[in-house]
């Protein structure tokens, strides 16, 4: 992570000598031309049929697939099942995100053990990536074209909701930040990196509709309690717990209010 | 909602109570179960933890969806950040311009990765993150105002000195709940720190005065 100012300066000096400078000081974003050049060219669109291979494929302890895992919209039934999470599984009794239905997954079927899937979720930057990583974005590639669409049914499914909007505005530490401080107004940067607006419904949808996303800086696919997770290091708070109820709020509070739009994956990250 | 039902219980369909009936919780339960999820959310050390605890300003300066601070919960974030104020035991406020210049441009210090504490001789003062400084820097945020030419605006003056220290050392004295994190009062810096940020920010030879 102490690389990315170093990663940024690269790519400035990169845009300067492809003559992509002169522009700078008519665009409000600066970074935007290279980064829309790199979208077209998604190296994250190699995870999916990664995802796809170890979804089907039998693996773990009790040589298993995957094709057993209910995500919400049945045994096996991926298309459009990441749009509407993170939802209530009523066998967990849990509202749960992707990523956390899909370690219930591996290891009620395949008999993984949970803190080592956890363990290795979140890959090394420039690494092939975790398994994690690569199934969360297959699936999430199955609603590709589809709106997201969370709804609130579930007792609590509405107390998450809330949670994660009060978790959303709260703030603590020594910087005294919550998620606000930093996304809560439009056009606002840290240093030369864009911030999203998420209280603006187009800015949220940017973050209901993205992610996982190919990560530029770290050469792999990162997911949202990636993304999570590494806000909180920068607030300089502890370590967030992947998969905790906290982050789940968060991610359904997000996704809610992003609800409408279409699913791209994956998202291009710098 | 209570009131609702009780009506259908009295009716006696209590499975279109269970299915209907679910709802926001209200701002006491969700803050309970927020702050439960917060004791659970992450894995720290009792010492890393207590950065997870948030104190009375924190508190009120949580509004939800830019709810409006009442006019006594401001006198108290204002009182609660006079109360906060030290200084430099020299009692001088305004340092090494060159010194506050690297920290300005210094993000680092004190974040937690898997338990432990990044090694720092001393924390960055995080300005460049969210502010424009020297004129031509382009690698800066924009999240609080610009800060070029803030000397050349304000001059030098014992008492600009004094407000300047004070707003980094606690700005919430000022404009409580504002985004300026209280870098001071939270123990992000030091008092002599932020002496050298005051000169970086007042002194005429130093860049971000240059125009």
């Amino acid at each position: 992570m102490p690389s990315i100012v170093g990663g940024i300066a690269a790519f400035i000096v990169c845009l300067a000598a492809a003559g992509v400078a002169p522009a700078l000081a008519q665009s409000g974003d600066p970074l935007g031309v290279g980064r829309r050049m790199l979208a077209e060219d998604n190296p994250g669109d190699l995870w999916i049929d990664r995802g796809k291979a170890l979804f089907h494929q039998k693996r773990g302890p009790q040589n298993a697939s995957l094709e057993g895992c209910d995500f919400g919209m049945g045994p096996g039934k991926l298309e459009g099942a990441a749009a509407r999470l993170p939802r209530y599984f009523a066998d967990t009794d849990r509202v749960q995100d992707l990523e956390t239905r899909l370690i219930t997954c591996m290891v009620r079927l395949q008999g993984f053990k949970e803190a080592d899937i956890v363990r290795r979720a979140i890959s090394p930057g420039g690494s092939s990536g975790s398994d994690v990583e690569a199934l969360a974005l297959y699936i999430t590639s199955r609603s590709n074209g589809m709106k997201v669409d969370v709804t609130l049914s579930h007792q609590k499914e509405y107390d998450a909701y809330k949670a994660g909007e009060y978790l959303f505005f709260r703030r603590s530490g020594q910087t005294d930040f919550g998620c606000v401080q930093c996304h809560g107004e439009a056009g606002k940067r840290i240093r030369l990196q864009d911030l999203v607006h998420m209280t603006d419904k187009k800015g949220v949808q940017e973050v209901a509709s993205t992610w996982p996303a190919y990560r530029g800086a770290h050469f792999v696919v990162r997911t949202m309690q990636w993304r999570l997770t590494d806000c909180f290091w920068q607030m300089r708070l502890p370590d967030m717990k992947y998969g905790s109820d906290m982050s789940i709020a968060l991610i359904l509070y997000l996704n809610h209010e992003g609800n409408g739009v279409v699913i791209r994956v994956p998202g291009f990250k710098r | 909602m209570r009131k609702f039902a009780l009506k259908w219980a009295v009716l006696g369909v209590p499975a279109l109570i269970a299915a209907g009936c679910a709802t926001y919780p209200d701002p006491a339960t969700t803050r309970q179960i927020a702050e439960g999820m917060v004791k659970e959310g992450f894995t720290a050390s009792p010492g890393h933890a207590k950065r997870l605890v948030q104190d009375r300003s924190q508190q009120i300066c949580s509004k939800i969806a830019g709810a409006p601070l009442t006019q006594e919960e401001a006198a108290e974030v204002v009182k609660l950040a006079r109360a906060s104020m030290r200084y430099p035991a020299s009692g001088k406020l305004a340092g090494d311009w060159k010194i506050g210049n690297k920290l300005a441009h210094d993000g680092a210090g004190d974040r937690i990765l898997r338990g432990k504490l990044e090694k720092r001789k001393e924390n960055g003062g995080l300005c460049q993150n969210c502010h424009a400084l020297a004129p031509g820097e382009i690698n800066v945020g924009n999240v609080g105002p610009a800060l070029t030419g803030y000397g050349l605006q304000r001059g030098a003056s014992e008492a600009v000195v004094k407000l300047t220290y004070e707003r980094i050392y606690n700005g919430w004295a000022y404009v409580p709940c504002s985004n300026m994190p209280r870098l001071g009062a939270t123990g992000h810096l030091t008092p002599e720190q932020i002496t050298h940020m005051v000169a970086y920010l007042l002194d005429p030879q130093s860049p971000i005065n240059q125009r």
